[in-house]
């Protein structure tokens, strides 16, 4: 069965994670800037060669010489754009966040508004939500894995986490674990004017299943699966091999294999039968 | 709010097939129209840089100018649908009431038509990087009413009889329906929010729906038609009932 630890945080419903617009927001627009000027100068230099290689001068001239094999760049250089804007962009996020890491790391707790904890959660979320957007715009969505390892999300090898929302802060996610559709994972939840903070620890083959809503402090034992449209309560703990369902999770029930579960289906048809005969006598 | 590709969708507006075969002319005359900007702007950058022989400019500018392109697409796009968008309200105004689903039915059609119009702009601003843009800016065209200091970035709302008071904060994934399709009736009902309410992720609010001041509905509940939130309480609960005060 599932204990829930509601003595550290007395709480009556579950909300969602919310984050403000703020001035911070406009890191956005840096980032944009720093990915563009690299991206500029690359092309540059490019653009520079190949006119070389036309024409034999150049439009500026850097003393550099260009090879017939540049042409096979050409096709490469308009695709590549893409992932050398993305990972400049990761890359400048990244440091911005060792920055705020050292005035102010991640805690957990509860706190008010307008305290540094709510305030650099903030700053921290909008320095991140750019990197991870662009990687999941990629054509390769499951990049996304190597940007929340940068900003110290945990993650595991062969986890599937790019369809759904996980905070970039506070997750451990082991091994092998699958998260489906529309999930959501808060490591902080908005309470009335207070923000709850608490790490979550996701083990190894793990199952999230879609629509779900793991809350902050949830722990989630090797094997554990929640079922599709349920959500865990705060501190909640899911004991591993087992299927968790409820609003919020209350019952559990062992994982049976198809032969298992085709008989219970067939006890409960002929029960049902034999219901409707007795009836009809 | 860096949402995955199902929840990047644009507002929950389906159309009648039947309409929107019928209308797909206002749809493309859309289209175009939002691209003429886009090229006006082109014709201008060329002549001022690559006509005037300042071609270390021009490369300089191409990424910004590209990035440029796709908000003034966006921009455009949001004149036009809103120009036809009056021009169909002119025609016929938008009422709230129990209708008929049919298409001779004229408030049936004309919601139809208000939909073709409205999804162009909220078709390509669903994959743009600012996420404020979509729900805050587009959908106050439209003629929604969304209060300041609000989070409502990462769920759908529906674009007409929708309002949205001050400091509201709406979770992942919720939906604010304005419309319902019950067997053969279509209902339009006003949804209502007021200051400070708290929606938790993936709710769903039916029609008629009125959430009085710093009422709070907890994650993964929906409302009925027609429910009333008292002030200061919580519910939960599918369809939500109240918890406590």
């Amino acid at each position: 069965m599932s204990n829930s630890d509601k003595s550290q945080y007395k709480i009556q419903y579950i909300s969602t994670s919310g984050v403000y617009k703020t001035p911070f927001t406009l890191v956005i627009i840096f980032q944009l800037f720093f990915g563009g000027i690299i991206l500029v100068v690359i092309n540059l230099w490019f653009i520079n060669q190949l006119y070389f290689l036309l024409t034999g001068d150049q439009i500026f001239t850097l003393g550099l010489t260009a090879e017939w094999y540049y042409w096979l760049l050409l096709p490469l250089n308009l695709y590549g754009n893409l992932f050398l804007f993305a990972f400049s962009i990761i890359l400048f996020s990244v440091i911005i966040n060792k920055i705020l890491n050292k005035v102010s790391p991640p805690r957990e707790g509860v706190f008010e508004r307008g305290t540094k904890e709510w305030k650099y959660t903030h700053r921290r979320f909008w320095n991140a939500y750019f990197p991870i957007w662009l990687a999941r715009a990629l054509p390769i969505p499951w990049s996304d894995i190597f940007v929340y390892r940068f900003f110290g999300v945990s993650i595991g090898k062969n986890v599937v986490a790019y369809e759904g929302y996980i905070d970039p802060e506070l997750i451990e996610i082991g091994d092998f674990t699958m998260t489906s559709l529309n999930i959501c994972i808060f490591s902080h939840l908005i309470y009335h004017d207070h923000i709850i903070i608490k790490k979550i620890r996701i083990g190894e083959a793990c199952v999230v299943g879609p629509q779900t809503i793991i809350s902050p402090g949830t722990v989630m034992r090797d094997g554990a699966v929640l079922g599709a449209n349920s959500y865990t309560w705060i501190g909640q703990e899911l004991e591993g091999n087992l299927i968790h369902v409820g609003t919020p999770v209350s019952t559990s029930f062992p994982v049976q294999s198809l032969e298992e579960s085709q008989e219970k289906v067939e006890r409960i048809k002929k029960k049902h039968i034999e219901n409707e005969k007795g009836d009809v006598k | 709010m860096f949402q995955p590709a199902s929840l990047k969708g644009d507002s929950p507006t389906p159309i009648d097939e039947r309409i929107r075969n019928k209308y797909l002319i206002i749809y493309l005359i859309i289209i175009i129209l939002s691209f003429v900007p886009c090229s006006l702007f082109e014709y201008i950058y060329v002549q001022f840089l690559w006509d005037k022989g300042l071609f270390f400019l021009f490369f300089l500018f191409l990424p910004f100018n590209l990035l440029f392109l796709i908000y003034i697409l966006q921009l455009s796009a949001i004149l036009f649908s809103v120009l036809f968008l009056t021009i169909i309200k002119l025609l016929f105004p938008p009422m709230e009431g129990i209708f008929s689903r049919d298409i001779n039915d004229k408030n049936y059609l004309f919601w139809n038509l208000r939909n073709v119009a409205k999804k162009w702009p909220l078709f390509i601003s669903a994959s743009n990087p600012f996420p404020w843009l979509k729900n805050r800016f587009i959908l106050r065209f439209f003629g929604v009413k969304i209060g300041k200091k609000g989070i409502c970035d990462s769920c759908w709302i529906s674009s007409e009889f929708v309002n949205i008071g001050r400091n509201v904060i709406i979770g992942m994934g919720s939906t604010l329906l304005s419309f319902g399709i019950e067997q053969d009736k279509f209902i339009l009902k006003k949804i209502q929010v007021e200051d400070n309410v708290l929606i938790g992720a993936k709710c769903v609010l039916l029609p008629g729906t009125i959430m009085k001041n710093d009422s709070k509905l907890s994650a993964h509940s929906y409302t009925n038609f027609n429910d009333i939130l008292k002030e200061n309480s919580i519910y939960s609960g599918h369809p939500a009932k109240l918890k406590e005060v």
